[in-house]
Parts: C-alpha cells; sequence; structure tokens
C-alpha cells in the first residue's frame, strides 16, 4: 500500500513564506484534490513533493522513504505532472517516453509495450513519433500525464492537468484519471481551480489558503445544505419566516435546514412573493471554499 | 547507475545533434575548414611572412610543416569556445527558462547524473564538430606536405581534448548560475574574449608577466606545441621551436584544474537547484 507523509512543512522564498507547517497523511489510494486560489500554495507543495522545490522546514516521506535526502529511492514511485509540461523539442513523444521508462528501470522492449499502452490511454499515439516542439499545448498537456503514468507509479501528482486544455480534451482528461483512481491501487494527488472537476475526480479536498492547509475532508461527505435561487425578489414581503437566507441583487442563498426538504423551501418562498427563474443547489465544497478563501 | 548515465548521455546527446545550434555550428566549421583549404593552398609558399621574425627568409620543410600546423590549430583553438558556448552555454540555464526542469527534476534519477550525462553530451558534440576540422586539416596536410604529420599533432590534438572538456565544464559552470540562456551566453563571451583579454594585457603590459592561469592562454598551447608564438600574449621571449614539455604541463595543468573546479561547482549548484 502506498503512503504519502507531508510533516510540517514550510517553504519560505525571501520573507514570503509560501506554505505554513504543512501536515498531511495518506495511508490507503485515493484521489485528493488540491484546491485554492492562485499564491495559495498549492503549486509550491506538489514542486516540494516531486523535489523540484526543497522543503525549509519539514520533511516528505514516500513510502517511509525522505524524499530531500534520498531523491532518487523516494521518486521511484512518483509520477508526476507540474506546471505546463515542456519537453527537449528536438525528441519524439516517443523517444520522450522511452527515456522516462528506461530511467525507472523498464528494459528496451517493456518500454516499447508501455508507450504503446499510454500512448492508447492518453490518445497521443498518431502523435508519438512527432518532435515534441511540434506539439500544441494540448498534445504536451496529454504527454506530460502519459509521462507521469509510465511503470504504473503508486503516487501521480499533477498540477492542472486540465489546464489550457478545450472542454473536449478536459474531459477526457478526467475521464483518464477517473480511470486510474477506479483501477489502480494509486494515491493521486493533483490541484484545481475548479470545483466541479475535484468533485468528479476526487475521493478527498483539500483547500490551501495563504500557504495554509484550511479543510481537508471526503468528498461523500459534502452533500449540500444550500441553494442558490435566481429570479426577482421585489415583492418578498415578510423575510423574517425562519429561512436562513442571505440576499444578492437576483440572487438568493438559503439554507436547507435538516428536516427540510428543497420542495418545501421552494414552497415557502413562492409565498413569499419570490418569482424564481432558476434553482440551484450548492454543495458543501462550494460553500466551505467560499466561507474559507478570502 | 552506468546504465542510467548511458541513457541520459544518449538522450541529450540526440537532442543536441538534432539542435539548430548543431547545424549552425556545423556549417560554420564547414565554411573555416573550407576557407583555411582554401588558403593553404593559395599561401603555402608564403607561410614564413606570418612569423615576423621569419618574414623573406627561406625556412626547411619541418618548419613549415610546423607553420601549416601552427596557423590551423591556431584557429582550431577557438572552434571549441564557440562549439561549447553553443551547446553548454544554455545547458542548465535552458532547464528553467524553457521549463523542462519540471518534467527531469521528478524523475528518478540523481541530479549529478543528468548534469554529466548532459555535459559529456555536449563535449561529444563539441569533439564531433571539431573533428570535421581537423580531417580537413589532416586531408589538406597530406595533399600539400609528402611526409608524415608529426607526433605534435597527436599532442595538439590531445591537448584539444582536454580544452573541450574545460571550457564546456566552464560553460557549465557559468550556465548554472543563470536562469536565462541569454545572461550565460553573454557572461561566457564576456569572460572568454574580454575579461580573460583584459587581465592579459595588464598583466603584460603593467607586470611583464604572462598570466598563465587563465584558460584562454592555457588553450594557447593547442597551437603552441608547434610553434611557441602565442598571438594572445605580449610576450617576447618567444621561440619558433615548439613549447617545452614544462610549458605543456603548466597549461595542461591549468586546463584540468578548470575542467575539476568547473564540474565540482556545477554539480553543488545542479544539485541544490530549485525551480519556482
Amino acid at each position: 500500500m502506498p503512503t504519502l507523509e507531508i510533516k510540517g512543512v514550510s517553504k519560505n522564498f525571501g520573507s514570503l513564506q509560501a506554505l505554513r507547517e504543512i501536515t498531511l497523511e495518506v495511508e490507503t489510494p485515493q484521489c485528493i484534490g488540491i484546491l485554492g486560489p492562485n499564491g495559495a500554495g498549492k503549486t509550491t507543495l506538489l514542486k516540494i513533493i516531486t523535489n523540484i522545490l526543497k522543503p525549509s522546514e519539514g520533511k516528505i516521506l514516500v513510502n517511509g522513504v525522505n524524499v530531500n535526502q534520498n531523491p532518487t529511492k523516494a521518486l521511484e514511485k512518483i509520477g508526476a505532472l507540474v506546471e505546463q509540461p515542456e519537453f527537449y523539442p528536438y525528441l519524439t513523444g516517443r523517444e520522450t517516453m522511452n527515456f522516462v521508462a528506461r530511467i525507472k528501470g523498464m528494459s528496451s522492449s517493456e518500454s516499447a509495450e508501455e508507450i504503446k499502452r499510454l500512448g492508447k490511454i492518453t490518445g497521443i499515439t498518431e502523435y508519438l513519433d512527432r518532435k515534441t516542439g511540434e506539439y500544441s499545448r494540448g498534445m504536451k498537456q496529454r504527454l506530460g500525464l502519459a509521462v507521469s503514468m509510465i511503470g504504473d507509479p503508486e503516487i501521480i501528482v499533477l498540477d492542472e492537468p486540465t489546464f489550457g486544455l478545450d472542454p473536449r480534451g478536459m474531459k477526457e482528461m478526467r475521464d483518464i484519471l477517473i480511470r486510474i483512481r477506479d483501477e489502480k491501487n494509486t494515491i493521486i494527488l493533483f490541484s484545481t481551480h475548479l470545483l466541479s472537476e475535484a468533485r468528479e475526480v476526487c475521493d478527498r479536498v483539500i483547500i490551501i489558503d495563504n500557504g495554509e492547509i484550511k479543510f481537508n475532508d471526503e468528498i461523500k461527505d459534502m452533500n449540500g445544505t444550500k441553494m442558490r435561487i435566481r429570479g426577482s425578489f421585489s415583492n418578498v414581503k415578510n423575510t423574517s419566516n425562519g429561512l436562513n437566507m442571505t440576499i444578492n441583487g437576483n440572487e438568493i442563498i438559503v439554507e436547507i435546514k435538516p428536516g427540510s426538504t428543497r420542495n418545501l423551501v421552494l414552497k415557502e418562498l413562492m409565498g413569499m412573493g419570490v418569482e424564481i427563474d432558476s434553482v440551484e443547489g450548492m454543495d458543501r465544497m462550494e460553500e466551505v471554499y467560499l466561507s474559507l478563501v478570502q | 547507475m552506468t546504465n542510467r548515465f548511458l541513457i541520459t548521455y544518449g538522450y541529450y546527446f540526440r537532442n543536441y545533434y538534432r539542435s539548430r545550434s548543431f547545424y549552425l555550428m556545423l556549417l560554420l566549421v564547414l565554411l573555416i575548414s573550407g576557407l583555411m583549404v582554401y588558403l593553404s593552398f593559395r599561401y603555402i609558399n608564403k607561410l614564413p611572412d606570418f612569423i615576423p621574425a621569419l618574414k623573406g627568409k627561406t625556412i626547411s620543410t619541418s618548419l613549415k610543416e610546423d607553420l601549416f600546423l601552427y596557423i590551423w590549430a591556431f584557429v582550431l583553438s577557438d572552434l571549441p569556445v564557440f562549439a561549447a558556448v553553443f551547446f553548454g552555454s544554455p545547458a542548465i540555464s535552458s532547464e528553467i527558462e524553457n521549463r523542462t526542469a519540471f518534467q527531469i527534476f521528478p524523475l528518478p534519477i540523481g541530479r549529478s547524473v543528468l548534469l554529466m550525462g548532459k555535459y559529456l553530451a555536449s563535449v561529444s558534440v563539441t569533439l564531433a564538430i571539431t573533428a570535421i576540422y581537423v580531417f580537413m586539416e589532416f586531408i589538406t596536410y597530406t595533399l600539400v606536405f609528402p611526409t608524415q604529420i608529426p607526433v605534435t599533432f597527436l599532442s595538439s590534438l590531445g591537448l584539444l581534448v582536454v580544452f573541450i572538456f574545460s571550457i564546456s565544464a566552464f560553460t557549465f559552470l557559468v550556465s548554472s548560475i543563470f536562469k536565462k540562456n541569454l545572461y550565460a551566453y553573454i557572461t561566457v563571451f564576456l569572460i572568454y574574449f574580454i575579461i580573460f583579454s583584459a587581465i592579459n594585457i595588464v598583466f603584460e603590459l603593467i607586470y611583464s608577466y604572462n598570466p598563465f592561469f587563465l584558460l584562454a592562454n592555457a588553450a594557447s598551447i593547442v597551437e603552441r606545441v608547434f610553434i611557441n608564438v602565442s598571438t594572445s600574449t605580449f610576450a617576447v621571449n618567444n621561440s619558433i621551436a615548439g613549447a617545452p614539455f614544462s610549458s605543456i604541463m603548466v597549461s595542461l595543468m591549468v586546463m584540468v584544474l578548470y575542467l575539476v573546479v568547473s564540474i565540482v561547482a556545477s554539480l553543488l549548484l545542479f544539485e541544490n537547484k530549485e525551480v519556482k
């Protein structure tokens, strides 16, 4: 069973504290989404896990091996796609993948098989013999994902893997991640700005803000308790009827209290004179995210 | 470890020889060696005029051969500088500027293995480029002179190889300091062609002392093994004989020292490199 332990990791860039004593233990295969606004520290954390940055304090253990002290051994179990991937432009996708496969200890024939398999999964088979300098952003992203999956790593670290992809590419990328999550005995850590993406792909969500973990919980425990209603509230006669709600222009956010239902709340609102245009359920992730992230 | 090193070396070597820099250098070397072949045939009988002390004099065949080899080697000793600047200067800085570090740093391979693999790949392409020039020199020599090429030619080639290792290591060191390729290119050029020359001039003119410790001066041994005239110095006590063994050893030591110090410093810098 793979394990990832992040113990009291801090990172300073001069006077800027990018990460503050991050501690996290992952002992079962699962997909963890790392959410947070720009500059929150998501990418910095992933870079420290993958030895691109060194922690100012604390340590990262992969299956008990310290990444900082013994990176070669610790990184054997990690596949990574950090930031927008760039490759040596004069080498083909196949050569790039072959290099990583061989570094990970595969023979030439094993490497060829692996390239074939991952080329198919990530949809880059027909581009594999082109030089990566000719790849589009999306193709590079797919190649980056394929590279990160070489040798079935026990831990896969992905930094905004759907960034820069068109909607179809994003969907395909998410499907790949879901497949890895469901089929493999893997810990997937991936950062994203998209709550919907985290909700679709992850088992657990971590919210980082200002270099600190502000939230860490499983997705299944995050059923929503609020709804967002758009419409006209000019005819609302009475708002002191026990409903916990916030009116903001033509939008109202209302809480569904324990024992009540969505329909009961809507009925109550209509009774108050609200003309409803649309109703959208908010899940707890969004509520938590908005309440935690300043 | 050895296997990973060879894989890394092969990977970088391939990336180097397919690069635009390689073809640019190839073109440059073909042009320069073509010009040298033309000049060799055109001025073979005026060779003594290249050394003021010999101007207008009749010289022996062996001295003529040495002069021929000296002039070819004089141009040759600058080729590795250009090649090393092309291949070595962006070696580390490009990993940061082009963001390829994000792909290679998370790999389960020591950074020292990565650096040494890339370094040897860079040295190899530089050797390949200079080999073309040396081959042209050899062919021209055999066409011009009926005699067998002297052993000093092999000494010169041996010293050239050490110089290639040395200048490449030096460019890797400069590259390890910067995050932008342009800064690395400019710094290597500035140090080698401006700062070294300035130091040389100051030492020669003010102290009448040959600063043998400069890499550029040590590299001139590649041509001085034929005739001990260094056009990069103002030293007056040069001779038309080849450089003495002691001079060869001093230059060799200086080049090896640059090589070792540069590689060790590059390894330390690369090992601790972080990419924000």
